[in-house]
């Protein structure tokens, strides 16, 4: 028998499922190793392992990339730019949102490179890829002599239309590479129009790089002394897997690798029309998959400030590689909820995290955390550790006792809230794009989603809820249903000749894979906007003009709410490569769970109430009040709610309109 | 009390961004291609704020506020489905090329509340392509005024309004593109607050919003105690009005701190003047706000609770609150100035956050002189002055004009214009010498590929922000011209219209930020820093701040 092995290195745990070719699955859950992720792997590895030559692939996710820009931990990076643009980096894009716009004492974000580390070099091409002055190549030298002196390793190089012709951005690269270890070039990185955003894209690829380099590189020595010689595949942030090589290579590409792999995990369901809903330790996050498709992005900020559900554009560094189009609020069972100096409730931004954690850990934490208040209201009872809910009420009263509430009744408050802000995840992702959520199915997993999962349901007349067996490693389960994918760009203004670009852009996407072209499915797309607007959309390509320009005007109403038609041009092309000859059969790990007789406990609502507690094993249907455990996760089943086993281990839930509601 | 009110709060907050959302992504108007100048908020029936988007600068929701009882005085009867404009600057709004939209959300048969809207258009009439007329001596130069009127029905945009619109528009097209995407805005948000008096009920709504105000009017009236009592003054010079460079301008306040409350009193700022250097009441009124604010717990919400703790006085017929037909579209030049006056003055107040003066934003425009119309219209940013305990940041949107940065791309510009950007630089030793030195500057160049009409509206461009405490001024910015033989000529700082030619370059220099404290209080280290990152040269370094046996640190490019 053959094994697939998929691991997801999580904040605070590593999460691996090993599935057999008879569909049989085993999973493991260890601490992550924050200074040396390869640890904890392999330790997770071990514990499913049985004969590794018979394992045929590792698929992985990791947020090795995303806590290197977070932490500022990446290399030091030299970037490279046309004459007269060395300042564009260090100057900056940034929006002042919310409470930063009143601050006199406002200091904008250090820029991905310092002052100090930007160079120029005498060229310059024009719009239409014309070379206006050439290359000047001692500037160059000199550049690569003054980064090797600085002790800088890592480069990046984007100058001006390299989009248009990447001719000197390549000259410059081969001189750089004679002396600087990594460098990385726009114009293979990312060859899209605008110099900021494309620029932003690559030093993050040449920030990164060296270390998902060197940790791939050692994952693979530590799986080789296990045993395991099959290829290792990365999931990549637009949820498709690439080789390893091409990870270290465009690392860029992997920064929301880990989030990508739950979103495939509620997109395995199968279903047609998916709210997909992650709640973790400190953000939850939404997203939307139709027919088994996640939406996809291709601008995202990485290291900004989230508000509201969305991710201000200008607060981070903007990237331009494609990604599942998230929404993410900070809001977790970590949240920490407080009374401001005006005397009202607010939970967040800020998270205890899992050092020292919510107060019921026991582990020093005394803020109370939404976890706190789950366990003081009943829903929660255990989790991987102990919980203390002496420690949790004491925690409670630090907002009850000025809020002249009960313990319970701040609990109660704090839910409400933290549901709410959820709840703005789900809405930037659905009714703001102009998509109604009734008649969708919240497919929930992390930690704590399914403990909320049907209030913020509910907040949409979403009646449907699935979770899905395992829903506290639902990530690695996603990783076994991902297939091959990638995405290459070129922009040029309404080109003459598309098909030729297209044809070029199919043949690099499919050596990127390293599989022939014969083998994968292409999309053509193109980034279409009305003639004179700066904002464009992406939408599938056709030959015919008619039916090109009626998507767009399609897609602009789905997403403005405002029908308009008008002469359109073409900004970029687009190519997406999937490989098509293994796509797994979607979901199917059966559950585990022990067959115990049901017992039961007080949970408060709105008052003490008696509720069943169950775990799917001991149920076929079920009407809230109830709890359901799982060894990783608590499924909170409210009034007005029945629950319902299905395939796979999966619990269903209704909201049953004859049943009294929850209000 | 309601332990949830915070998720009205927000609630309120989104209905009003996802209004903003689809004005930005939906207009034409190159003005807000960044999002920087789209607005829409949610008001009460007397138009008390309730609720502005994040990118809502004070600028326009205190346009949007004072006019809508302006809207509402013209339009006695009301209809569910209408939808008003207007841009009358006597009257709450900024300037002719600002629209400002507004809808009414009936409750029991009456207007309870209103979506509004608000962005630069992308034309309509006036002097020069895209609504800035520096030179312009009366209202009627700048462009169409409109008077608060119907502007839609259920039925769509008013044919007859459309065809006044496309009649007065270079860019008749992406005028109506923009008036479509401030009507489907207010209607978004119209949509949000129906769901929420379905959800909360028509009194729970009402006591909920109620209660925002007064909660925000709580941590306003308590922050303003925080600071000292007493009277502070100040004054700013504005460089000229464009037409005579000789005659002297000025901004006054005092502002009274009265323990919960403050007096914002601009008695003794200069009259109006048939120049371009004039500001409408709401604009002034922003500025005012804003700049108190900036000595507030910045993380404060804004509405209607903010500003019933503050009593703003701006005189009328004066710089800051001009009549008919006084023009009013360069109106950042005064409100800076009385921005900067409220900061001067509360800097003697609370010395702890005190800011040296700042350079400002300099827009400019640059035109095809004829049909097929293209424009770039953009602005630079100034330095911002340095803080106590800070440097100022370089070129950045301070205060409330944008409250953002945004370098101009220059790859998408080349696309769409017949120019070549040959720079984008911030300016060495341009920030003002201090013990916390000022932002820099920037220097950009445009070269044209074909004749063209550039259009300028500057200030802080003769009078340089001055420092604080021993600190220096920041280097003066400017606009020039640079002919085909190299030579360098400088710009008045208000021009229209101004021929270039063929192989000529458009070089836009910002204005430097003040400095805060002696220059030679700086300790070496911070002036090494500078030096290698290139935010002095040497020369600099020597003449500004003089240190003992500065050596240039190996390896440095910041002065190649």
């Amino acid at each position: 028998m053959s094994y697939v092995i998929a691991v997801d290195v999580g904040g605070t745990f590593t999460d691996v499922v090993r599935r057999g070719s008879d569909g049989r699955t085993v999973v493991a859950k260890v601490l992550s190793t924050h200074d040396d992720p390869v640890s904890g792997v392999t330790t997770g590895i071990r514990r499913v392992l049985t004969d590794p030559s018979e394992v045929t692939r590792v698929v992985h996710a990791t947020t090795l990339a995303t806590n290197a820009v977070l932490e500022r931990k990446g290399a030091r990076v030299a970037f490279v730019t046309t004459r007269g643009f060395r300042s564009v980096i260090p100057l900056g894009r940034y929006a002042r949102v919310e409470e930063d716009r009143y601050d006199l004492r406002f200091t904008p974000p250090p820029p991905p490179v310092a002052a100090e580390d930007c160079f120029e070099v005498a060229e310059r091409v024009s719009s239409r890829g014309a070379v206006l002055t050439p290359l000047d190549l001692d500037s160059v030298r000199r550049a690569a002599a003054d980064i090797v002196a600085r002790g800088i390793t890592s480069a990046a190089v984007c100058l001006l239309h390299s989009y248009a012709n990447p001719v000197h951005e390549r000259q410059v690269a081969a001189i750089l590479r004679e002396s600087v270890p990594n460098v990385a070039v726009s114009s293979e990185v990312w060859p899209e129009i605008r110099e900021y955003e494309r620029a932003t894209t690559t030093i993050m690829s040449a920030y990164i790089g060296p270390l998902m380099s060197d940790y791939l590189s050692r994952l693979r020595g530590s799986l080789r002394e296990l045993g395991i010689d099959a290829p290792v595949h990365v999931m990549d942030s637009a949820g498709g897997v690439i080789s390893a090589e091409l990870a270290a290579r465009r690392a860029v590409a992997t920064i929301e690798s880990g989030p990508a792999a739950g979103v495939l995990a509620a997109a395995a369901t199968g279903l047609p029309a998916v709210v997909s809903f992650d709640m973790g330790g400190t953000t939850a996050k939404a997203c939307l998959v139709r027919d088994g498709v996640p939406e996809l992005t291709r601008e995202f900020h990485v290291g900004g400030k989230g508000s509201f559900g969305g991710r201000r554009a200008g607060t981070g560094v903007p990237i331009k590689t494609p990604a599942i189009d998230l929404a993410e609020v900070g809001a977790g069972g970590g949240s920490i909820a407080w009374v401001d100096e005006a005397g009202a409730l607010r939970v967040g931004p800020r998270s205890a995290g899992s050092s020292p954690g919510p107060a019921c850990y026991g582990l020093g934490g005394s803020d109370p955390t939404v976890t706190d208040a789950n366990l003081v209201l009943g829903l929660l009872s255990s989790a991987s550790i102990p919980l203390s809910r002496a420690l949790a009420v004491k925690a409670m009263e630090r907002l009850a006792v000025p809020l002249g509430v009960s313990a319970e009744e701040a609990a109660e408050a704090v839910h409400e809230i933290v549901c709410a802000s959820m709840a703005s995840a789900v809405h930037v992702v659905t009714v703001q794009r102009g998509i109604d959520p009734r008649g969708f199915t919240l497919v929930a997993f992390g930690g704590a989603g399914p403990m909320h999962a049907c209030r913020v349901a509910e907040r949409f007349g979403i009646t449907e809820v699935l979770v899905p067996a395992h829903c506290g490693v639902a990530s690695a389960a996603g990783l076994l249903t991902a297939v091959p994918a990638t995405e290459r760009v070129r922009s040029a203004l309404s080109a003459p000749d598309p098909a030729r670009i297209f044809a070029e852009l199919a043949g690099e996407a499919a050596h990127d894979l390293g599989l022939p072209l014969s083998e994968l499915r292409v999309t053509r797309l193109a980034d279409v906007r009305f003639a004179g607007q700066a904002h464009d959309l992406t939408v599938e390509w056709s030959d015919d003009p008619g039916t090109l320009s009626a998507r767009f005007f399609a897609k602009y109403t789905q997403v403005y709410g405002i029908a308009q038609q008008g002469a359109t041009e073409q900004v970029s092309y687009r190519v997406r490569v999937t490989h098509e000859a293994e796509t797994p059969e979607p979901g199917g790990i059966p559950a585990e769970s022990v067959a115990a007789a049901p017992t039961s406990r007080t949970v408060y609502l709105g008052g003490p109430v008696e509720v069943p507690v169950h775990t799917r094993a001991t149920f076929t249907t079920l009407d809230g009040p109830a709890v359901i455990e799982d060894p990783e996760a608590t499924i909170v089943v409210p009034p007005g709610w029945r629950a319902r086993l299905g395939g796979a281990g999966a619990v269903h839930l209704e909201h049953a309109s004859d049943l009294t509601a929850w209000t | 009390m309601d332990l949830t009110a915070e998720v009205l709060r927000h609630a309120l907050v989104v209905a009003a961004e996802e209004a903003s959302i689809v004005v930005v992504r939906s207009a034409y108007s190159t003005f807000i291609v960044e999002g920087s100048d789209a607005s829409a908020a949610i008001l009460d029936a007397d138009g008390a704020l309730i609720a502005h988007s994040m990118a809502t600068t004070l600028m326009n929701s205190m346009a949007l506020k004072v006019a809508l009882p302006e809207v509402r005085k013209d339009h006695p009867a009301m209809r569910d489905g209408d939808v008003y404009v207007t841009n009358d600057a006597y009257r709450g709004g900024v300037h002719t090329n600002d629209l400002l939209v507004f809808r009414p959300v009936f409750v029991g048969g009456v207007p309870r509340y209103f979506t509004a809207t608000m962005i630069h258009v992308s034309d309509l009439g006036g002097l020069s392509a895209g609504g800035m007329a520096p030179l312009a001596t009366d209202i009627f130069l700048e462009g169409l005024q409109l008077p608060p009127i119907l502007l839609a029905t259920d039925a769509g945009v008013v044919p007859s309004v459309e065809a006044v619109l496309r009649a007065n528009s270079r860019t008749p097209d992406k005028v109506m593109g923009d008036v479509r995407a401030l009507v489907s805005g207010t209607a978004v948000a119209a949509t949000r607050l129906r769901a929420l008096i379905q959800e909360y009920g028509e009194a729970g709504l009402a006591r909920g919003i109620a209660g925002y105000l007064d909660y925000t009017e709580e941590r306003t009236r308590a922050a303003l105690a925080e600071l000292p009592r007493g009277r502070f003054t100040a004054a700013y010079p504005i460089d000229d009005d464009g037409l005579d460079p000789d005659a002297p301008h000025h901004v006054q306040v005092a502002v009274t701190l009265t323990g919960r409350g403050a007096v914002l009193d601009f008695a003794g700022t200069g009259p109006q003047v048939p120049a371009a250097i004039n500001a409408s009441a709401s604009q002034s009124l922003a500025a005012a706000v804003f700049a108190l604010r900036c000595f507030l717990d910045p993380s404060i919400p804004m509405n209607e609770g903010c500003l019933r703790a503050l009593d703003i006085r701006l005189p009328e017929g004066s710089l800051l609150n001009a009549r008919s037909p006084y023009p009013c579209g360069g109106r950042f030049v005064p409100i800076y100035a009385a921005m900067e006056a409220v900061i001067q003055a509360l800097s003697e107040a609370v010395p702890e956050r005190a800011i040296a003066a700042s350079g400002i934003l300099q827009p400019f425009s640059i035109a095809a002189m004829g049909a097929p119309y293209w424009i770039h219209l953009s602005y630079d940013f100034g330095g911002v002055g340095a803080r106590r305990g800070l440097d100022g940041p370089d070129a950045t949107g301070v205060h409330f004009g944008i409250g953002r940065n945004s370098v101009p791309q220059a790859e998408p510009v080349e696309s769409r214009c017949p120019l070549v950007v040959e720079s984008v630089e911030t300016i060495p030793d341009s920030g003002g010498p201090g013990r916390w030195r000022g932002g820099l500057g920037t220097r950009t160049v445009y070269r044209f590929l074909t004749p063209c009409h550039v259009t300028t509206r500057g200030d802080r461009l003769r009078i340089p922000p001055p420092g604080r405490e021993g600190g220096k001024p920041g280097r003066l910015g400017g606009f020039f011209k640079r002919s085909a033989d190299g030579t360098v000529e400088r710009l008045a700082s208000k021009v229209n219209n101004v021929l270039f030619t063929e192989g000529e370059a458009f070089i836009v220099e910002t204005t430097g930020g003040g400095g805060l404290g002696p220059p030679s209080d700086r300790p070496r280290e911070e002036i090494e820093a500078d030096l290698r990152s290139g935010h002095i040269t040497e020369p600099g370094a020597h003449r500004d701040y003089a240190p003992r046996g500065l050596t240039r640190s190996p390896g440095s490019n910041a002065t190649s």
